[in-house]
Formats: C-alpha cells, sequence, structure tokens
C-alpha cells in the first residue's frame, strides 16, 4: 500500500469528481484499476484508473454514491490529503500486439468511461471510437477531451446526445464490422445485452472484453 | 521422540504445503501421528473461502487443544491472515502464522523447544521454498507453481489472505519435479492458487505444462484446479499428449452470464461451454469436474436453473457446490439482493442430487474400459487408488505395491453417490 498525496479535485458534476494524486513511482497497465481510501482507515473502494499510463499524475473518476461510505468521504478530501492506493489490479488491458492493426469500440456506461479515457490517453494513436452510454449529457465527462468524431454521446433520458437512447439501442441500429475489437466497461444489464447484440453481428468472443461497474 | 499432528482444509495448495511441513518434521526426527492423537505439536493448515471453512478450522483449534493442552498449537492458512487478531487472542494457540511464513513453521516449533519464542512476523518470508513431500500425506506429489491471485472476483477472500500473484521460477519447478520422480514419484499434480496466471520470464502455463511433459521418466502429469481463462491452444494442443491425466478441474461457478458478469470472472458461460466441447472432441470421455457458487446475490430461478441446465449439459465428472457466504471485504460483501439461506439450501439440494446423478452416470460409462490406477491404499489384497481419469478404482490382486501403476479393467460400480469403479487386473 503506498501513500499518495492529492494535488487536484476536479468536480465535473454535483455528484461526480476526478481526482488527481501525485504518481510517485506507482506503474499500471492501462485499464487497470485500485483500491483507494484515507490514509490508515480499512474503508477502501475500487476505483479504475482515469489517466494514462504516460501521465506523471495519478487521476480517478469518482461518482458519490448515495449512502456510499468511501465516495462521501473522498469527496470531501481536499488538496495536501494524502490517500492509500493499493494495486495496481485487473486484466482490462489493451492487447499490445493489437494496438497499431486493429480497429476499436469502447463502449461505456457512466463512470465506465474512465478505463477507455485512460486506454485513449495512452494510445491516442489507435483508430478507435468511444460509445458512452449516460442518462443526460451532463454526465459525460470531460468529452471534449476526445479527438472530433471519436466520442459517440447516447443519452437515455434527453435529446442532447448524438444519439438518444441507450448505447445498446446504437449497437442494434448501427451495426459493428466484425473485424473490430470491442471493449465493454460499465453496469452488467448493459454489458449482458452488448455482448449479445455484438455476438449476433457476428464478432467473436475473442475481440470483446468486458469490467463489470456495480 | 517428538509427536506431530496435522489438519489440513481447503485447497490443494495447502495439501502440498502441509505435505511439505510434515515430511520436514519427520526428516528431523519427528513422528507423524493422527489428528485424533496426542501430540507434542498440532498444527492446523486453515481455509477461509466460506463460513463453512472457518467453522471447520475453529472446531479443529478446539479439538487439538482438548487432546493435549501443553501442545505446541500452530494455525496457519488461509485464516490466520484473515483472522489473525481473533486467532492471536486466543490463549490456546501458540503461533498463528501467515501464508508467506508458512515455510517457517518448522524453525518456530524448533525454537520453541529450545525455549525462544519468536514472533511469526520475524520469520523467513518464501512461498516457493518449500522442501520435498515425500513424507506426506498423499501418493500423488503436488507441485506448486504459482501462488496469489490478482483476478479480484467479487465473491473471493483468497486475494486477500494469499496476495498478489507470484510465480515459482521455471528451473526450480523443473528441478523440484525431477527430484521427486528420482525419488520415485508416479504421478505429478501442478499446484498454485492460479495457476493458469503463471508467467515467469516470458514462461506462461502452457509453457510450464508442455516443459514437464517433456522430461523423462515413469510419471504421469494432473492439473489441479484451473480457471477457463489459464490457457491456450497450445495448452489444449497438450491433452492428449501421453504422460498428460485426461482430468481437468475448471471452475464454472455459474451457469448464468449475468451471474457470471457480477462475480466478475474472466470468461462467459458459452465460452466455458466451448472449452468442454473442444476438450471433448479431442477426447470424449475426459474427466472435468466443477466449482458451482449456490446462491450468489441476485441470482434468480433462471439463473439457477442456467446453471443446472450447463450442469446437465456438460456432463461433469463430479460437481463441488459450495453455498454463497459473504467474505468481509469483498466487492460481493456490498451487493444488494443477497439471496435467502433458505434458498441457499434447497439450491444445493437440488444441484447435489443433479450432480451426484451426472457422476454416477459418467463412472458408470467407464464399464467394459480400462484403467491405469497408481495404488494409494491396501488392505489385505483389496487395492484402493485412481485412474488416469481421477475415478476410485478398487481392485483385488496379490503383492500389489502402493504407488505403483496397474492396469485395470473396469467390471462393475458400487451403489451410492460417489460409487467406486471395480475391476481386475489386466
Amino acid at each position: 500500500m503506498r501513500s499518495h498525496k492529492v494535488i487536484e479535485i476536479r468536480n465535473l458534476t454535483s455528484s461526480t469528481y476526478i481526482i488527481r494524486m501525485e504518481k510517485n513511482d506507482f506503474t499500471f497497465k492501462t485499464g487497470q484499476y485500485i483500491t483507494l481510501g484515507f490514509s490508515g482507515s480499512i474503508d477502501r473502494r475500487e476505483y479504475s484508473i482515469y489517466s494514462s499510463e504516460n501521465d506523471n499524475f495519478l487521476e480517478v473518476l469518482i461518482k458519490e454514491v448515495e449512502n456510499g461510505l468511501v465516495s462521501k468521504k473522498l469527496k470531501r478530501c481536499k488538496t495536501g490529503d494524502y490517500l492509500d492506493v493499493d494495486g495496481p489490479f485487473g486484466h482490462f488491458s489493451l492487447e499490445e500486439s493489437e494496438i497499431g492493426r486493429k480497429k476499436f469500440l469502447f463502449i461505456a456506461t457512466g463512470t465506465g468511461i474512465s478505463p477507455i479515457h485512460s486506454f485513449v490517453e495512452t494510445h491516442p494513436e489507435m483508430d478507435y471510437r468511444v460509445l458512452h452510454g449516460v442518462r443526460i449529457e451532463e454526465e459525460a465527462y470531460e468529452k471534449d477531451s476526445y479527438p472530433n468524431g471519436k466520442y459517440i454521446l447516447c443519452t437515455s433520458r434527453e435529446k442532447s446526445g448524438d444519439y438518444h437512447g441507450r448505447v445498446t439501442d446504437y449497437l442494434l441500429k448501427n451495426p459493428i464490422p466484425s473485424d473490430t475489437v470491442c471493449y465493454l466497461c460499465g453496469n452488467c444489464h448493459m454489458i449482458y445485452e452488448a455482448y449479445d447484440i455484438l455476438e449476433k453481428q457476428g464478432i467473436s468472443l475473442g475481440p470483446i472484453h468486458t469490467e463489470v461497474y456495480f | 521422540m517428538k509427536k506431530v499432528a496435522f489438519k489440513t482444509l481447503g485447497c490443494r495448495l495447502n495439501q502440498y504445503e502441509t505435505d511439505a511441513l510434515a515430511s520436514q518434521f519427520q526428516d528431523k526426527g519427528y513422528e507423524l501421528v493422527q489428528f485424533d492423537e496426542s501430540a507434542d505439536v498440532y498444527v492446523i493448515n486453515s481455509c477461509t473461502v466460506t463460513h463453512q471453512s472457518d467453522h471447520k478450522s475453529r472446531n479443529f483449534i478446539n479439538q487439538a487443544n482438548r487432546r493435549n493442552k501443553n501442545s505446541v498449537l500452530v494455525v496457519t492458512g488461509c485464516m490466520a491472515n484473515n483472522a489473525k487478531e481473533e486467532l492471536e487472542s486466543r490463549e490456546e494457540i501458540n503461533y498463528v502464522v501467515e501464508n508467506d511464513q508458512k515455510t517457517s513453521v518448522f524453525s518456530l516449533v524448533e525454537a520453541h523447544f529450545d525455549g525462544e519464542i519468536i514472533h511469526p512476523s520475524k520469520l523467513n518470508a518464501d512461498l516457493f521454498s518449500y522442501g520435498a513431500t515425500d513424507k506426506g500425506f498423499h501418493t500423488r506429489s503436488m507441485i506448486k507453481i504459482q501462488d496469489g491471485c490478482d483476478n479480484f472476483c467479487t465473491f473471493c477472500i483468497i486475494p486477500s489472505v494469499r496476495g498478489r500473484a507470484a510465480s515459482r521460477p521455471i528451473q526450480d519447478i523443473l528441478t523440484n519435479i525431477r527430484e521427486v520422480i528420482s525419488h520415485g514419484a508416479k504421478e505429478i499434480v501442478i499446484t498454485g492458487v492460479n495457476i493458469g496466471r503463471y508467467e515467469f520470464e516470458g514462461y506462461q502455463f502452457d509453457d510450464v505444462v508442455e516443459q514437464i511433459l517433456n522430461l523423462e521418466g515413469d510419471f504421469r502429469l494432473r492439473i489441479s484446479s484451473i480457471e477457463p481463462d489459464g490457457f491456450g491452444e497450445k495448452f489444449l494442443g497438450l491433452l492428449n499428449h501421453p504422460k498428460m491425466t485426461p482430468h481437468l478441474h475448471l471452475c464454472l461457478q455459474s451457469g448464468s452470464e449475468p451471474v457470471l458478469l457480477q462475480m466478475r470472472r474472466m470468461y462467459t458461460a458459452k465460452r466455458f461451454k466451448e472449452i468442454v466441447q473442444t476438450v471433448r472432441a479431442k477426447n470424449p470421455d475426459f474427466n472435468i469436474t466443477t466449482d458451482i457458487i449456490i446462491g450468489f446475490p441476485n441470482e434468480g430461478e433462471e439463473d439457477f436453473s442456467a446453471t443446472c441446465d450447463a450442469i446437465k449439459e456438460l456432463n461433469f465428472g463430479h460437481v463441488h457446490t459450495f453455498k454463497y457466504s459473504i467474505r468481509k471485504g469483498t466487492r460481493a460483501e456490498r451487493m444488494l439482493n443477497q439471496v435467502d439461506e433458505r434458498i441457499k439450501t434447497e439450491r444445493s439440494e437440488i444441484l447435489r442430487n443433479l450432480s451426484d446423478e451426472i457422476k454416477v452416470n459418467y463412472r458408470k460409462s467407464f464399464i467394459g474400459k480400462t484403467q491405469s490406477v497408481l495404488v494409494e491404499k491396501i488392505e489385505g489384497n483389496i487395492a484402493n487408488g485412481y485412474g488416469e481419469h481421477y475415478i476410485p478404482v478398487q481392485f483385488t490382486g496379490e503383492n500389489i505395491e502402493k504407488n505403483q501403476f496397474y492396469k485395470v479393467k473396469i467390471t462393475s460400480i458400487e451403489d451410492g453417490s460417489d460409487p467406486v469403479l471395480k475391476g481386475e487386473i489386466i
């Protein structure tokens, strides 16, 4: 377990924020997650890393959970506080050999965009598109950080996005070429449904990678 | 001569580690006695994977203390990591040794008898420095290749108690196996927490298996429990190697795709079925055994039915069922919709009956076939052992020797839910 100093907090919405910490000697593979908690506290939660492998800081994207124990406390943390970081963990990673050769589709819901953001910041040269499902446009966290035409916003509760509806509806109406490598990150229902749709569109099991958010 | 007794709970890795400790104690002059006998030293190698394992571990601690209040009582294993403070507060336990320091249990006990009290945290921490297992409890020779797990399945406490994944150097593994073969081992079982995640200096699990199979000697190789995402095409290509046993314990955990996702497993039920089909295409009677967790949070009737259907479809040789129990600190602890204990019990009963039926049918399919049985126990002229498919076989004969292979033609099967095959030496 390492202690990392908080250097910035960015509030994206009233309930969602990014904590930036000093990176120190921490290394990770883009797509991995850490567990985070206040120094000395036993209460910890898992968060995918939002920043790039190459950044000299470490960022996580956090949504405050109603009645949540850790996310509420973390929201109150201040610059200069220390947080305990454990990890990195997880196998939701890009295949090095595919990065320059394949087309990628990254599908996320809500804060499931976090590891996707890390992917594309780490490898901006990739041939990719991001499909992000949220309820309202406000939840399109830092959408301007994605180059033009790479980010497709699906909003289910208002018509402000590029597509009005869920990501699964978008996939049904916009079939994906079968040679696409797909990464899915978000809630279980989305992953389950999207998986099924992608398989029916001819994308075989190998190129689908999933990470569940709860 | 001082007496030592062991009790092992849980996985094959624990069994291996006990075998190594038991061998070391005997090599240093201790007499190995049964756990229900009076001993000078009791070592409980505990497990904490479910509530039931914790309960059993506590029960054995009480039993050891009752048998000889003056004995040295050592508790090690996963419960020692997970419930360290609780165990350390119990006066009857002399030492609580975490997994990292388990290799040093003997030196701790020796120091104790020399009047020196060492805190276990000061012991040498090394996951792989176990010695030989030749005086252990098993005829099969278990070889540890890996420890720890980074998968963090949402139900599982093991990453917290066994630590991060670590792999033993491949040369050490091969040297260890050559050594046990030279001492007469006939069956090598590779063990670890998540052996499919083996990785050492570019060598993956498939490479380790290939190199072991290429070693000289009269032995066969058994893979213990493995995750369905833990191997590649190369490994599947090795399954028909003459030294490879046709048995895999492939952990399914649930036949429901939504439940597998919530468990954060690294495969789908569909992928699992494809693997089983691939394996059975190479060898139709290949024995695939599995683990199933019953009553994971949000497991509905439809999910449970999917699990039952998978069991019927995949013709498992054995299904090890566990009722889900909350493990503190895991992600699933915080999941809503925990399944009522009564429902878990009902589903366990259904699944157990189904599994027993499938197991019996699977075993019956061996009648008329031949098994190469490694003899583990002899009583009079009755020999018991396991065939290459990891099915228990009993046969009779004169001058049968333990730890030797015998070709046995299967002629009948016992009654009951865990029937032994019976046969005749060819």
